[in-house]
């Protein structure tokens, strides 16, 4: 807030436009925005911002992966979700429109292993559906119905059947999914 | 620092060495592709800038200088990427509140608006502009009266609106320019090249996307339905609107994995057969009778040529009106009694009773487009002085009564039914935004464009005025009254049968309807541009003859006369196509062996190696 609203410089701008899929309005507005989280900090030139006040963004805040989100593209050293401007351009890149199948495949697989072990297994699986459908009784699945529906993923994408599913496994999976690349979209 | 980045590179050795055989474009779209974090990807992209320019000794200078020169290609090629930039804020706010699959449909009409505002620009550039420039006045025999924004007669009878307000001349000028030919060219260029190879390449483009091999275990879905979460809607009762459904809709799918697993006793199964056998009956027959009494209504001598013998007579002008209206209540009633039908019946599958709808309402609406059409080629022709006008006038009501009764629809349809639904009868909720229905309607009046471009050339500039006043009342209508569907998913899938409809019965159906006219009907004596020759095709004929004389291009008339008009030629050409087609369909069942064989394979090998490890 106030006198100190930091342009972008044009060199750092080019940059950014080189290693994201993002376009130069999407950098010069994603830049606007974390100044503005920014400001509010402790020091104005304190260069992460933390998670609770990145997920006061209206994008970001009725998210059901909206601290999954923060994790996975934190580079912090203390693990604890926030973000400085370059993991919040990598965020945006890879929700962006013209980012990869395999850029938004790759992170969908880290967002959705909870426990960060590099495969998903049946409690990652588990999560993931309580995640998306609910918390209210009458639309969470049932014991019965979590099991059964397990089952059904695992026989669907487990390969290998080792009863987890890999990277390579969920790639391929979600490559037959048309809808993927168009719902795994976030823009400012 | 520089030297302390490169150090970390080691492990990723290979990435850097096949980053540096690539082009430069290349280059920078796999770095980005690379899922890393930021200053990884800048410690990768130095590294192998700086391998390259080792490798080629150039000065600092070109090294910036193609920095610039690919960061300007892509500012210029974001700049393409932005035709029609408007409404941009709009759909992301429809996006983010009713999610994809709606936000699809507001992308079709945008799509379509740009396909119009083209078609207008040409047939604006290239016979109407030479006709109002250089032909004689036409003068009108009536004042304006309000009654013709409706109708399309009277004033608008001898204007450029419709064919019969074109000349056939040869416009003297520096060079000639022949109007036969234009009008025949512009018509046949726009229609058959353009928007041909523009759905084609979009169809099997979509296709390609969206329709991928199916193999491997049969999916319940269950996937599909968690990856399509829609991460772009940001509303937070939406959101909770979507997590419920998804919740209902996994359940829905368990229930019927284990449906499948239970099979259908014999008794059950006749009557399900014997039930959607009856569905399907009373659909034709409601189609069938639509269109015959469409036809019926046409042929009546009084109503329909009463206008034409009294040009004048109001009372007669009004009873034009009769039959566009007909038509626009038999395609609102019509799908809403196809709904009632298919409540009686059960599917397995609710997909597949998506499609079914789509397919009866199809059939609907191109059948009484047809029966229009066999009216409108074979019994005016024979019956009034200057058919084609009367033609083009014909879709012009046809259309305005359409977007009149769309009007009425969104205030009937939306508006009241969302009040009735949340004060009166609290259980009918608040209604759905149809995407089917509505899209369908969008290329039910493209159809009726595109049918009428060789009748009246300036008809798309209506359609482009039209949907972009569409636009803005289903966009208030939909914030105001409409709750998302509840059957999301497959948004994408949907969208390429959604084209492919426009292709196939419609775009084709079109395509034969104007082939028909200019190859064998005789146009009017009295007005057009074609006035005097025995088929419009003739100018062609003429225009070879002419060219004959030539020496220089006397190998237009040679590929003409050998090529394009010889059986042969388009016999050979079949015969090629068709064993291309084949050849391709055996190497995608090659394919498909293939692939079995290598999941085969992969279970094999992951349990030889649990096995040896043990």
């Amino acid at each position: 807030m106030g006198g100190t609203s930091s342009k972008l410089p044009k060199d750092l701008l080019s940059e950014y436009q080189e290693l994201t899929f993002l376009t130069k309005q999407e950098i010069l507005l994603a830049h606007k925005i974390f100044s503005e989280l920014q400001g509010g900090e402790n020091g104005p030139y304190s260069s992460r911002v933390s998670m609770q006040k990145i997920l006061t963004l209206p994008e970001l805040k009725a998210n059901p992966f909206r601290k999954r989100l923060c994790h996975v593209f934190s580079t912090s050293d203390m693990k604890d979700g926030s973000l400085n401007f370059e993991d919040f351009l990598d965020l945006l890149s890879a929700f962006s429109d013209t980012a990869t199948l395999e850029i938004k495949s790759h992170y969908a697989f880290r967002i959705f292993d909870f426990d960060d072990d590099g495969t998903l297994d049946a409690r990652d699986l588990e999560k993931l559906v309580n995640c998306l459908t609910g918390e209210t009784d009458d639309t969470r699945l049932t014991a019965e119905e979590m099991r059964q529906l397990i089952s059904n993923i695992l026989e669907e994408s487990d390969i290998d059947k080792d009863g987890t599913v890999n990277l390579s496994e969920f790639q391929h999976v979600i490559s037959r999914s048309p809808d993927f690349v168009s719902s795994f979209k976030i823009v400012l | 620092e520089l030297t302390k980045d490169i150090l970390v590179i080691p492990g990723k050795s290979e990435l850097v060495s096949d980053l540096v055989n690539l082009s430069a474009g290349a280059r920078f779209q796999a770095i980005r592709s690379l899922p890393m974090s930021f200053n990884e990807r800048k410690t990768v992209r130095l590294t192998s800038f700086i391998i390259i320019h080792l490798c080629n000794i150039s000065d600092n200078d070109t090294f910036y200088l193609n920095l610039n020169l690919y960061l300007s290609q892509q500012e210029q090629s974001e700049l393409s990427r932005q035709h029609l930039i408007i409404w941009q804020d709009t759909l992301k706010e429809i996006g983010g509140r009713f999610g994809t699959s709606v936000l699809s449909y507001f992308l079709f009409l945008k799509w379509l608006l740009q396909f119009n505002l083209f078609s207008f620009i040409i047939n604006f550039c290239f016979i109407t502009i030479p006709q109002i420039v250089h032909a004689p006045n036409i003068s009108s025999t009536t004042g304006f009266r309000g009654l013709e924004l409706l109708t399309g007669v009277g004033y608008f009878n001898q204007t450029v609106l419709f064919y019969g307000g074109y000349n056939g001349e040869v416009i003297v000028s520096k060079p000639a320019y022949n109007m036969q030919l234009a009008y025949f060219f512009t018509i046949a260029a726009y229609l058959k090249d353009l928007v041909f190879f523009l759905l084609l390449l979009s169809m099997s483009r979509s296709f390609q996307k969206n329709f991928v091999l199916e193999t491997g275990p049969v999916s319940g879905g269950a996937w599909r339905l968690l990856c399509s979460w829609d991460f772009s809607v940001v509303n937070e009762k939406a959101i909770q609107y979507n997590k419920n459904n998804l919740a209902i809709q996994l359940k829905e799918s368990l229930s019927e994995r284990l449906q499948e697993k239970n099979k259908m006793s014999l008794s059950d199964r006749i009557k399900h057969l014997s039930l959607h056998l009856l569905a399907w009956l009373l659909s034709l027959g409601l189609a069938i009778g639509s269109g015959a009494g469409i036809y019926f209504l046409g042929t009546d001598p009084e109503l329909a040529f009463s206008f034409s013998h009294n040009p004048n007579n109001l009372r007669a002008e009004a009873s034009t009106l009769l039959l566009p209206v007909v038509v626009s209540l038999i395609n609102l009633i019509v799908p809403l009694l196809y709904s009632l039908i298919s409540k009686i019946e059960s599917y397995s599958n609710p997909r597949a009773k998506i499609y079914i709808s789509i397919i009866r309402n199809v059939i609907l609406k191109m059948s009484i487009l047809g029966i229009l059409c066999f009216y409108w080629l074979n019994f005016v022709p024979n019956s009034i002085s200057c058919w084609e006008s009367f033609v083009g006038q014909s879709v012009y009501r046809l259309l305005i009564i359409d977007f009149i009764f769309c009007l009425l629809g969104i205030f009937f349809g939306e508006f009241l039914r969302n009040v009735i639904g949340t004060m009166c009868i609290q259980s009918l909720g608040v209604p759905e935004f149809d995407i089917a229905r509505n899209v369908l309607d969008l290329i039910y009046a493209q159809t009726l464009a595109w049918i009428g471009i060789y009748f009246s050339p300036l008809l798309p500039v209506m359609q482009v005025l039209k949907l972009f006043i569409i636009f803005y009342l289903k966009k208030i209508s939909l914030s105001l009254n409409c709750q998302p569907p509840k059957h999301i998913g497959r948004a994408a899938q949907i969208q390429t049968v959604f084209i492919a409809i426009l292709f196939f019965p419609s775009f084709v159906g079109v395509l034969s309807m104007v082939a028909y006219t200019v190859w064998s009907l005789e146009p009017s004596n009295q007005c057009g541009p074609f006035q005097g020759l025995k088929t419009p095709f003739h100018t062609i004929f003429n225009w070879t003859a002419s060219i004959q004389n030539f020496p220089e291009s006397n190998w237009v008339w040679w590929i003409f006369e050998n090529i394009l008009r010889s059986e042969l030629f388009y016999y050979l050409i079949s015969l090629i196509v068709l064993v291309i087609t084949y050849f391709l369909w055996q190497i995608t069942q090659g394919r498909k062996q293939l692939i079995k064989t290598l999941r085969e394979q992969i279970v094999n090998v992951s349990a030889e190696i649990i096995r040896t490890t043990l």
